[in-house]
């Protein structure tokens, strides 16, 4: 609650601000930059904090202290509230790559046995953005340059994606040759995850996506049906991964088909946020109904996948976002908050969320109205072109 | 002054510019004319010989009081209620959701559409399918539930001393079974037209105008049509509305509130709503005369027992005893009807058809009219063998709208 208190109250500073900073003139851009790189800098003051809990964060990692451990990730946290909007503002970049580290160090913290090995590797790369945002200069491009900078940006991390997806589908695949059910199962949810992140991409080549990702109401002929839900099917409703070989070949065939052409893609500013349209469109409409899952009912994995997919083409953004539609981004920013805060709800592990099908109605409408109007403010992106 | 903004005490009375100020901050497609409310309109001025009046027709939508109420009513309806978003805790976004439903639904009565930018990478602004439609008589009406005002017991918005007199939830009514998803709500808005494709698209508009600060609870939608003048039938086959008074000074003391209630309120009125499903089935197979009994009046004419005609006065005397009628005219209680009929396909569990009427009511004191009638009516109306009543709602619906000012402007400023 008391750090919800004072994003909104923030927020509210900062959209107030907006005419101050839209109405700047070249020497007053000037001189905050001067002021930047004095000690009295909000970006930087806040940076240091940010260090000095995460040393402490750090220190509890070692000790494996839980009690401590969740302390001080929640701290990490309630610090970056507390000025991310001034980094965002001047540095977009950096931005980006702090949330990245940020947000799973938070996720963790909020749950019963945080797993304190993610947690290290998170804040020891935390910590070198932060060395990197106290050295950094404000980020002034060109609109162009900002718009090549962000489709690179998120070229980059969609392939750190499907980068994951190859190496955490291998493993499964072997548990579905071995015909390990339980095993399988177990790594089932993994390479979804990173799967529905970098959907998009996959959608870009032709019949990958359909191979990897279909449903059985997405085939006419069910024979030809590959990919996950085929073997999701197998694994939970007929309990045998009995004749499940080709199928698990096949899949690994294809996710690294679809890593070796990702490599090489190119995209357009356009076709990417419209990509992160679609990755909403996907949690609103599959996800949020059970279809997409519908054997193993880990349907809230996908949708938190979908949703953070989307959230990566918005960090890309921000730079872009910051000319001229600030306010747009506090708002956006806001919303996956709270998003990100409504799922915390269903989260047990970094790969497990509630059964679909032990949400109720009223938890499904709010997570759908939670999606509606983070999608409503998304397609609102589009006004940097 | 800015920084105040954020202060308790200045939450509840923010001036209209302050409040034009901050929401023009919040961009995020509230698109706002500081004065006139007027945006870029496309104007769509086909005015050909070919299209019909009904097409054309306009119903003003700024006035003393608002539209939908005593209008002529047209053959399509849809009642909607929203509940206000939860991360909504502040009146100036309240605000500024009613500006830009004003803004809306001042342009799609006059049978204009809102354009959309030349940036053609951002979704249409306007949904386009009633695009080459006219305006077919639309009327948008908004109302406030008593849940805007007061939820779980919390003054929601600092704005409870403010709340019309008459609005409470609804009491328990005898013979109900009510699904309480499809019942009450923060806000309700009722869209009426000629046309039914011009009502969805108004209201689709309205929804998605609004998502974020209200969101949709429920939507019913009905019809009705009878040739001028004359009462339309429901599906049971009955004239329904029959008592309705049309004179203004018979309509002033029964529809529109007076001095008694906090003046933003005043020139405005109650909407009381049911939604009363009907055993078709059952209907069908009863007696003619025994329908008429349950009812208490002729089928055909709609004259009162022992009348001919159907406007000739009820003879209470004469009505059969618990006939629907008979209840109703015995409390000497008046409201203003304005229902639909509505049709849901069929209850897949038995096969019947899923029918009845959504019963809408206008008055200004649905405390001393609206409420003792149902009460009389859910013990013993005769009518109760083939009904059953499954939703619910009474939402007050303030005065009618200036030009230059928006839906429940004096509440707030």
């Amino acid at each position: 609650m008391k750090h919800r208190k004072s994003v909104i109250l923030l927020l509210l500073i900062s959209l107030l601000l907006i005419p101050a900073i839209t109405a700047c003139s070249n020497a007053q851009k000037n001189g905050s930059e001067k002021k930047a790189q004095t000690t009295s800098d909000p970006v930087k003051q806040g940076t240091q904090k940010m260090k000095q809990i995460n040393h402490k964060l750090q220190a509890a990692l070692k000790k494996n202290d839980s009690e401590a451990i969740k302390k001080y990730g929640k701290q990490i946290n309630t610090q970056w509230l507390s000025y991310e909007n001034g980094v965002r503002d001047r540095f977009p970049l950096q931005y980006a790559k702090i949330e990245r580290y940020q947000q799973p160090i938070y996720a963790q913290s909020n749950l019963s046995a945080p797993d304190i090995a993610q947690m290290k590797e998170n804040s020891s790369a935390l910590e070198d953005q932060l060395d990197d945002l106290l050295a950094a200069k404000e980020t002034k491009a060109k609109p162009s340059k900002l718009m090549k900078q962000a489709v690179n940006d998120y070229l980059k991390y969609a392939n750190e994606q499907i980068d994951l997806l190859v190496k955490t589908t291998k493993p499964f695949v072997a548990a579905v040759k071995a015909g390990d059910v339980d095993k399988a199962k177990q790594l089932y949810t993994k390479p979804r995850i990173y799967y529905e992140r970098a959907e998009p991409i996959a959608e870009s080549f032709g019949d990958l996506d359909p191979s990897i990702d279909a449903r059985i109401n997405d085939v006419d002929d069910e024979s030809k049906w590959t990919g996950f839900h085929e073997i999701e099917r197998a694994l939970w409703e007929k309990n045998s991964l009995k004749g499940q070989e080709k199928y698990a070949d096949k899949l690994l065939e294809d996710v690294l088909s679809l890593q070796q052409k990702a490599k090489s893609f190119e995209l357009t500013p356009k076709a990417m946020v419209a990509g992160s349209m679609e990755l909403l469109e996907e949690a609103a409409t599959s996800k949020i109904t059970g279809e997409e899952e519908r054997y193993s009912h880990t349907d809230l994995v996908d949708l938190q996948a979908n949703v953070d997919g989307s959230q990566a083409v918005y960090q890309a953004a921000i730079p872009a976002l910051n000319q001229g539609h600030k306010d747009l981004a506090n708002q956006i920013d806001k919303q996956f908050q709270s998003f990100d805060k409504l799922m915390l709800k269903y989260k047990k592990s970094d790969t497990e969320y509630e059964d679909y099908t032990k949400l109720n109605k009223d938890q499904i409408r709010e997570i759908s109205n939670e999606l509606s109007k983070l999608s409503k403010l998304m397609a609102q992106t589009a006004k940097i072109f | 002054m800015d920084h105040d903004l954020d202060t308790p005490e200045q939450k509840k009375g923010y001036s209209r510019r302050e409040m034009l100020k901050m929401t023009a901050l919040a961009g995020g497609g509230i698109a706002l004319g500081a004065s006139g409310l007027g945006t870029a309109l496309e104007l769509f001025g086909h005015k050909t010989s070919e299209q019909s009046a009904k097409t054309t027709a306009t119903i003003p939508f700024f006035g003393k009081h608002q539209a939908g109420v005593t209008t002529a009513h047209q053959s399509y309806g849809y009642l909607a209620a929203f509940d206000i978003d939860p991360s909504v805790h502040d009146v100036a976004k309240i605000m500024a959701l009613f500006i830009s439903w004003t803004r809306l639904a001042s342009t799609l009565t006059q049978g204009k559409r809102e354009a959309n930018s030349s940036n053609t990478q951002l979704p249409p602004n306007d949904t386009n399918e009633a695009r080459d439609l006219g305006a077919a008589s639309l009327t948008i009406t908004f109302g406030l539930g008593h849940s805007f005002f007061i939820k779980n017991g919390k003054d929601r918005f600092g704005l409870s001393d403010k709340m019309p007199r008459q609005l409470t939830p609804m009491p328990k009514i005898a013979h109900e079974s009510l699904d309480p998803a499809i019942s009450n709500g923060d806000l309700c808005v009722q869209v009426c037209a000629d046309i039914q494709q011009v009502a969805f698209h108004a209201l689709r508009n309205l929804i998605k105008e609004a998502l974020g600060t209200a969101n949709i609870r429920w939507m019913e939608s009905g019809f009705l049509n009878a040739p001028k003048g004359k009462t339309a039938r429901n599906l049971f086959g009955f004239k329904d509305g029959t008592a309705n008074v049309t004179r203004a000074a018979d309509q002033d003391k029964i529809i529109w509130t007076g001095a008694d209630e906090p003046k933003w309120m005043r020139d405005g009125t109650y909407l009381g709503y049911r939604k009363i499903k009907m055993n078709i089935e059952t209907w069908d197979r009863d007696s003619y005369s025994d329908q008429e009994q349950v009812f208490g009046r002729k089928k055909d004419s709609g004259a009162a027992f022992g009348q001919s005609h159907e406007h000739e006065p009820v003879i209470m005397s004469k009505q059969p005893a618990n006939s629907h009628v008979r209840l109703a005219h015995g409390t000497g209680k008046q409201i203003y009807r304005r229902a639909y009929s509505y049709t849901n396909g069929i209850q897949t569990t038995t096969g019947n058809l899923d029918a009845g009427l959504l019963f809408i009511s206008f008055q200004n004191k649905p405390q001393d009219s609206f409420i003792p009638l149902l009460r009389v009516l859910g013990r013993s109306d005769a009518l109760n063998e083939y009904t059953d009543h499954i939703a619910t709602g009474l939402f007050a619906v303030p005065s009618g709208i200036r030009k230059n000012e928006y839906f429940a402007q004096h509440l707030f400023e």
